[in-house]
Order: structure tokens, then sequence, then C-alpha cells
């Protein structure tokens, strides 16, 4: 008895929607006869279209920018360690910039997995000056005599082991 | 007994013979020098010096950093064709002035060379070439070497084995930021050599292309000059002047290229054209890594 009910309940909740689906007399019918196309006349009463650029403000706020923007000016520490550069640049007769995301541009190589290299890039000016107070700095710091190597054409220097963070913080307290 | 002058390029005669070795004297005593010498170097007009008081028409719409100072040159026009400059501008360091790397503007040299090259070389490999599917006669007993076909590569007329198979491609890009500093190179390496003018705007009195000549025969621009300014419309008169000379080229900013950099002797840029390189080429230094490609908008693309 209950199954009976539910059939023909459900058999009710097929033929509800078929009766939207009901042709209107004089509608065309399609090949499918699924679909099919209204050719009434356009309504008098709709509005016009109207075009507007003034909504694509909302649009162009949200475009990225292409430029690396310059960093605030900090008073005090930074909360990452980030130190800005000297508002003059020191006296020495060498300078090395700072990176496009306004870094010091020392970065450390492993290859073969066990040799390991700290480049610094970006060099100007006199860079074997620059060379004899790294080595020398270098020596006060490990006690050693490290191995290092000058690029006159692309202005870099290769010292023979990891020593970014004491670079950086040397070249930070002077100015760079 | 000579019959084509010496033409000397650089820094001067007296420099190019100087001896690395500072007792010895500037010029070799054995040295015979041609009597019609031309050095155009010193028939230039020099530089104007790094702390002249003219006030510049042009200064750098950038930040120069703090270490360098902007390189100062003469602003000449081409009205007349004896004219004195009339006035200074200054440049900016980080497209003007960068060291100069031969190894980059090599590389971009020969990148802009092969990038377009397609080579249609192309040859028949043995079984392309037509015929040859047949034992031309059998293993043994003929009393002739043994063959499999007629058309093998030991064979004439046959395949060629390790030929080339083309068309082959040579398109390679080189990293977009290579690409920018050669042309900072090459602008740097012109301006160094005294090969870069400036020029107000580029208009000439007249449509004559004997004009032109006679002006850089004049100033010793030398043989040929490049004309570089922004836009596409240019005056008639520098367009019908440079139409019939070989030497003498016109060409928009966004056209300047490594290539016809080192291909003319000279440089020509206007101050418009200066700025625009300027935008273009420091917006490198300082942007970031494409998140879309450029070609779709960002809200502060130069």
């Amino acid at each position: 008895m209950a199954a009976l009910f539910g059939c023909t309940v459900l058999r009710r909740a097929w033929l509800g929607p078929s009766s939207l689906c009901c042709r209107t007399p004089g509608a065309p019918v399609s090949a499918a006869g699924l679909r099919f196309v209204s050719n009434a006349a356009p309504e008098d009463n709709r509005s016009p279209i109207i075009e507007s650029t003034e909504e694509y403000k909302y649009v162009e706020r949200l475009i990225p920018s292409s430029r690396i923007p310059t960093p605030p000016k900090h008073t005090g520490p930074t909360p990452s360690g980030w130190i800005p550069p000297a508002d003059s640049p020191p006296s020495l007769p060498y300078m090395i910039r700072r990176s496009r995301m306004h870094n010091i541009p020392i970065y450390t190589d492993v290859t073969n997995s066990n040799r390991k290299l700290t480049l610094i890039r970006k060099v100007e000016g006199d860079i074997w000056a620059l060379e004899k107070d790294v080595r020398q700095y270098l020596q006060e710091v490990t006690g050693k005599e490290l191995p290092t190597q000058v690029n006159e054409v692309t202005m870099t220097l290769k010292v023979k082991g990891h020593f970014d963070k004491e670079l950086k913080d040397w070249l930070v307290s002077k100015g760079f | 007994m000579l019959r084509f002058s010496f033409i000397f390029r650089g820094r001067g005669v007296a420099k190019r013979f100087a001896s690395s070795f500072s007792n010895e004297s500037a010029l070799p005593s054995n040295l015979l020098l041609p009597t019609n010498l031309v050095d155009p170097d010193r028939l230039k007009r020099p530089p104007p010096p790094a702390d002249s008081s003219l006030p510049p028409l042009r200064k750098c719409d950038a930040a120069v950093p703090a270490h360098l100072t902007p390189v100062q040159t003469w602003v000449e026009s081409l009205e007349r064709q004896d004219s004195e400059p009339l006035g200074v501008a200054q440049l900016h360091p980080d497209v003007f002035a960068v060291p100069p790397r031969l190894d980059i503007l090599h590389s971009v040299e020969t990148w802009q060379r092969n990038y377009k090259r397609i080579s249609h070389a192309h040859t028949k490999v043995r079984s392309e070439v037509s015929g040859g599917g047949r034992k031309p006669w059998k293993q043994k007993g003929s009393g002739r070497a043994r063959h499999g076909s007629i058309r093998s590569p030991i064979w004439r007329g046959g395949g060629v084995s390790h030929g080339p198979r083309g068309p082959t491609s040579y398109y390679y890009m080189l990293p977009m930021k290579v690409r920018v500093q050669g042309l900072k190179v090459g602008l740097s390496s012109k301006m160094a050599q005294d090969d870069l003018h400036i020029v107000d705007s580029l208009n000439i009195p007249t449509p004559d292309s004997q004009y032109l000549l006679d002006l850089i025969r004049h100033r010793h621009w030398g043989e040929s000059v490049l004309i570089v300014d922004v836009g596409e419309d240019f005056s008639e008169n520098i367009l019908q002047a440079t139409a019939n000379l070989k030497t003498v080229n016109v060409i928009p900013a966004i056209g300047l290229n490594v290539h016809s950099m080192l291909k003319h002797e000279a440089i020509v840029l206007t101050l418009e054209t200066v700025k625009f390189l300027e935008d273009k080429l420091l917006w490198h230094d300082e942007r970031y890594t494409p998140l879309y490609p450029f070609k779709l908008p960002y809200s502060d693309f130069p």
C-alpha cells in the first residue's frame, strides 16, 4: 500500500514539471524536441541598454603594480631585522649596491654537496681593495687564510666557505 | 705612396702608440706616419667638462644613485650646418655609463643574428632516395663486393648518412635582463667613444640628402649615422633626406637594437628619445618578476 502511494507521488512529481514543458500554441519545435526558441517580439516597456565605463575603476585598483616600492623610513630597528643602507655612501674605494629587493647581495652556493662558496655580487669600483678587506676581516673572524676569486668582468667576489651572515653584518656596519 | 688615408679611431694616435712602460717616450723614434693622417677624435668637439657651470637643458627624471654622477653631453641642433651646441644635457649613469661588458654585447649580437635563422639545408637519407629497394646482385658468387641496395651512402648517387636534416631552427631567447643590459652597454660604449650625439629635434631646413651628408662631414660624426626618434610621425624632410642614403638611417626608438648600434659609427638621439630610453631601460632595474606576461596590463608599466 505504502509502495503504491509512494509510486503515485513520484509519478506526480515526474509529471508536475512536464506541465511547464507544455508547448505554448504556435511555438516552433526544434529537431531534438527538447529546446525551443521563443519568437515573441521584444517588449517595448524594457529599459534600453546603457554602456558605462565608470565601474572600471573597481577593476583598475585591483591591477597589480610592476615596480618594487621603496621601503618606508623606519625609526629604530625593523621587526624583520632589515637595516636600510646609509643615506650617503661610505667613502671607500668600492661600492656594493643593494639588490632590487633592497637586500645585501651576498649569496651562498653548494656544489657537489661538499664545496661551499660565498658570492658577493653588484660590486662597483676597486674590487681588489674589497677583496683585501674581506680577506683581512675573515682572517680576524676565522683565523684562516681563505682562498678568494675576483672576476673583474662580472665584478663579483667568491670566497671559499659559507660566510654570508658575517659578511652581511660587516657590510651593513660599513653602511652599504 | 699612399693611395688612401689612414683613419685611426679611438683616443688619438699618440695614445694608441703609447707604450705600457711609462719611462719610455710616447712615440717610438722609428715611427713613420703618413702626412695625410686624419684623426677624427682631435677634430671633434670635446665633451663638456664634468664641472661645467652651464645650466642643464635636461635633467634625469629617475633618481640617480648617490655614488654616481650624471653623464653630461652637448645638445646640438640640425637646423644649420655650423651651429654651436644649444646647451648641456644630463644623462642617467645607469643607462649611459655602465661598465663595458663586451661579452654581453657579443652574446646579444650573436643572438640577434641567429634567433631568426632557419636553415633549409636538407639531404635525402638512403631510405628517401628513390630506388634502392632491391639487392643489386646475389650475395655470393658474382665476384663483386656484397651490397644490399644501390642507394646506400657508399654508392654514387646514394643517400647522405649524416647530412643536414632541415629545416632546422636556431631559435633561442636570451633572458630579458641580458638583452636590456646589452642595450645599456651599447649606449654606454657609444657615449664613452664620443659617438653618441644628442639633438633637440629632427627638423632640418631642406629635404636634401646632401645637406645631411655635409653636416655629418663638417661635424666629423663618422661614416654612418643612426638617427633615433620616438613616435611614428617623423618630419617629411628627414624622411626624404635619408630615403636614398645607405649609411644614414632613421629608426623609431622601439627599434633600437645592438646590431644597428654596432653597424653605424655614430648615433643621434633626440631629447624625447633619451627620456623614453631611460624610462624603459631603468624600469628593468626595479621591476618584479612577471606575475603574468608583461603584454597584459599592469598599473604602472612604463
